[in-house]
């Protein structure tokens, strides 16, 4: 049996008074690949935030194991440090930082080692060939004027730069095109190993049918209500989630 | 002295002025009828002839004190058609010892000569203080490039006046860099007194701890078809105080003439206090006067985004700083005098 990476228990998230994560428990093991579905303001984002350790989501309640260590009050650049990344359903533009700049900084705070500008770069151009990414934008300011498709390419980007163990993609699928969609799971399939975990959080089966997952969990109203196979994001993909909304309705 | 009311300056007190006695002249090759001296009180022929001519600078009482109490400066005379390609360099470094820079400078650019020079005043104690008064004439088409860099300690007291006479079609350009001092006010005023004199003002500031500053940077237009561009990029934060004013004055004869006033200020923290007011003034309808000002609160979710890639929070701001100072720090054609800079900046984020 494959070892435990986090362990999400009884967690209980609000924003503003509200409580938005009524109870999540989720265990995820090393090598492994969970998707979350879930109709829009369902509460996934809040889940993938919560994980990464936004200040403005407090826990109210439960834990958040990485590794067998609580990390509920380590801060993002930490967590970043113990191997989590998040790659966001909306990336932040930054004016005047240049995708290479953030990158090799953002490498070597993560890793704790400092890599020459020559290595960086030679590295960067592999990983960027591989997402069919066009050199120019390494000199470009992170995010600023790019489309949909290529801040979320950019972020696939720094996933396979910084080389979390654990990698959380955020509706990464949405507003890709059907060759970026295959070209950033191909990306996404090669950063896996038998180590390192991902958590997708995704609308649609066609990155899905990529990446093999080994379960997929609805959530509903701030609760996981479903846990199973792929036949779960087929059954959603056709039907919707009304007859999971009527099953749960109280 | 109504001016200093926002950074609550009613009252200064001058300290007593000593010499200041270390070196601080630099330069490289200077081509044949260049003349450049240093100042004191009684070697200066273009100082003595210049002493009727006060400016109001910062405030008239501390221009009137730089009259009086000169310690330190230069005079720069650069003959027709010259270029000094390497940059003229005054480095004042204050500390116990010489605790008072009072610097008079004086710089005629005759036509079209080219040159540059650069100020930068550090201070290593309690107490120290910088008065000074620069006037710069540049002649019919000469290119004069004035870099001033004020990155002294926090205890310490900033005041520089400097002003621009611009003949037709001569450009100046004023960059400032103004990074130190508990309390710091500079004043660059242009004239631009012909066919299209050229001013341009390239500033950045950063403001931290209780740090106080106020900026203030005119463009005078007199000629007709004169250019002036401001372009001043800022971060404050924990509790500093900022004023800057802007004024585009366009007088009587300025036709066609365009000013452009552009300042952009990054908040880091919602303590800071940062008042902008542009002021522009026409006596002529056919001028071009534009000014745009705006403030960033850097938002949670870009420093969350920097941080979730392991930046902490220093690094993540330091990374926002430097990312809006870029556009001016490039203008500074030097790679060391830029280091300097982004390291001053670095360690008042670190202190902070
Ligand atoms: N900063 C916030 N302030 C107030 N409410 C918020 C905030 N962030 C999220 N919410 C609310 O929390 C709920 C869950 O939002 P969340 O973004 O997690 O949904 P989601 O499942 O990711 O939806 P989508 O599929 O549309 O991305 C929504 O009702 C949303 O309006
Ligand atoms: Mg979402």
């Amino acid at each position: 049996m494959s070892k435990n990476l986090l362990d999400i228990k009884d967690l209980k998230v609000n924003i503003d008074d509200i409580d938005i994560l009524k109870g999540i428990n989720l265990k995820i093991n090393e090598g492994e690949t969970h998707i979350i579905m879930g109709p829009n303001g369902s509460g996934k984002s809040t889940l993938a935030y919560t994980l990464m350790g936004h200040p403005n989501y407090s826990i109210e309640d439960g834990e958040i194991e990485f590794e067998g260590e609580n990390i509920n009050d380590l801060k993002a650049d930490e967590r970043a440090k113990k191997g989590i990344f998040l790659s966001f359903q909306y990336p932040e533009e930054i004016p005047g930082v240049t995708v290479e700049d953030f990158l090799r900084t953002a490498k070597s705070s993560v890793s704790g080692k400092k890599m020459g500008i020559i290595t960086f770069k030679k590295v960067l151009k592999e990983k960027m060939k591989e997402l069919d990414m066009d050199d120019e934008y390494a000199s470009r300011y992170l995010n600023l004027g790019f489309s949909g498709g290529e801040k979320k390419k950019n972020e696939i980007l720094l996933m396979s730069v910084l080389e979390p163990k654990l990698a959380i993609l955020d509706e990464t699928d949405s507003g890709l095109d059907v060759d970026a969609i295959r070209i950033v799971a191909e990306g996404v399939n090669k950063f896996k190993d038998e180590n390192r975990s991902i958590l997708v959080i995704t609308h649609y089966d066609k990155l899905l049918s990529y990446l093999k997952p080994d379960y997929i969990h609805i959530l509903l109203d701030g609760k996981i209500v479903k846990t199973g196979g792929i036949e779960l994001a087929k059954e959603i993909d056709q039907k919707g989630y009304e007859n999971i909304k009527m099953e749960f309705s109280n | 002295m109504t001016k200093w009311k926002r950074i609550k300056l009613n009252e200064f007190k001058f300290p007593k002025v000593t010499d200041y006695n270390k070196e601080y002249l630099s330069y490289g090759q200077l081509p044949q009828g260049v003349e450049l001296n240093k100042i004191n009180k009684t070697n200066n022929n273009l100082i003595i002839e210049n002493l009727n001519n006060n400016i109001t600078g910062v405030g008239d009482e501390f221009t009137s004190h730089v009259m009086a109490n000169y310690n330190t400066g230069i005079s720069l005379y650069i003959p027709k058609s010259t270029n000094i390609e390497d940059p003229i360099k005054l480095e004042f470094n204050m500390d116990d010892e010489n605790p008072t820079t009072i610097d008079q400078n004086i710089i005629i650019a005759s036509a079209n000569s080219e040159s540059t020079i650069i100020f930068d005043y550090t201070s290593k104690d309690e107490n120290n203080f910088h008065n000074g008064v620069t006037k710069v004439y540049a002649k019919k088409n000469s290119v004069v490039n004035i870099i001033k860099i004020q990155r002294m300690d926090d205890k310490s007291y900033n005041f520089d006046s400097n002003i621009a006479y611009i003949e037709g079609r001569a450009v100046v350009n004023w960059i400032s860099v103004e990074i130190g001092s508990d309390i710091s006010g500079s004043n660059f005023t242009s004239i631009l007194e012909d066919e299209a004199s050229e001013g341009n003002l390239a500033s950045i500031y950063l403001g931290n701890g209780t740090r106080k500053m106020d900026l203030e940077y005119t463009m005078i237009h007199k000629g007709r078809r004169s250019i002036s561009n401001i372009e001043t990029r800022g971060v404050l934060m924990d509790q500093a105080t900022k004023v800057f004013r802007g004024n585009l004055d366009f007088k009587k004869g300025a036709k066609l003439s365009k000013g452009v006033e552009e300042e952009f200020v990054v908040l880091l923290d919602p303590t800071v206090k940062s008042h902008s007011i542009p002021a522009l003034l026409c006596e002529e309808d056919d001028v071009q006067g534009e000014h745009a000002a705006s403030a960033g609160q850097i938002n949670d979710n870009q420093l969350f985004y920097l941080m979730s890639r392991g930046l902490d929070i220093r690094e993540a701001k330091q990374l926002i700083i430097q990312a809006s100072f870029r556009p001016i720090l490039d203008k500074i054609p030097m790679d060391d005098l830029r280091d300097l800079i982004l390291e001053e900046i670095d360690r008042r984020l670190l202190n902070g």
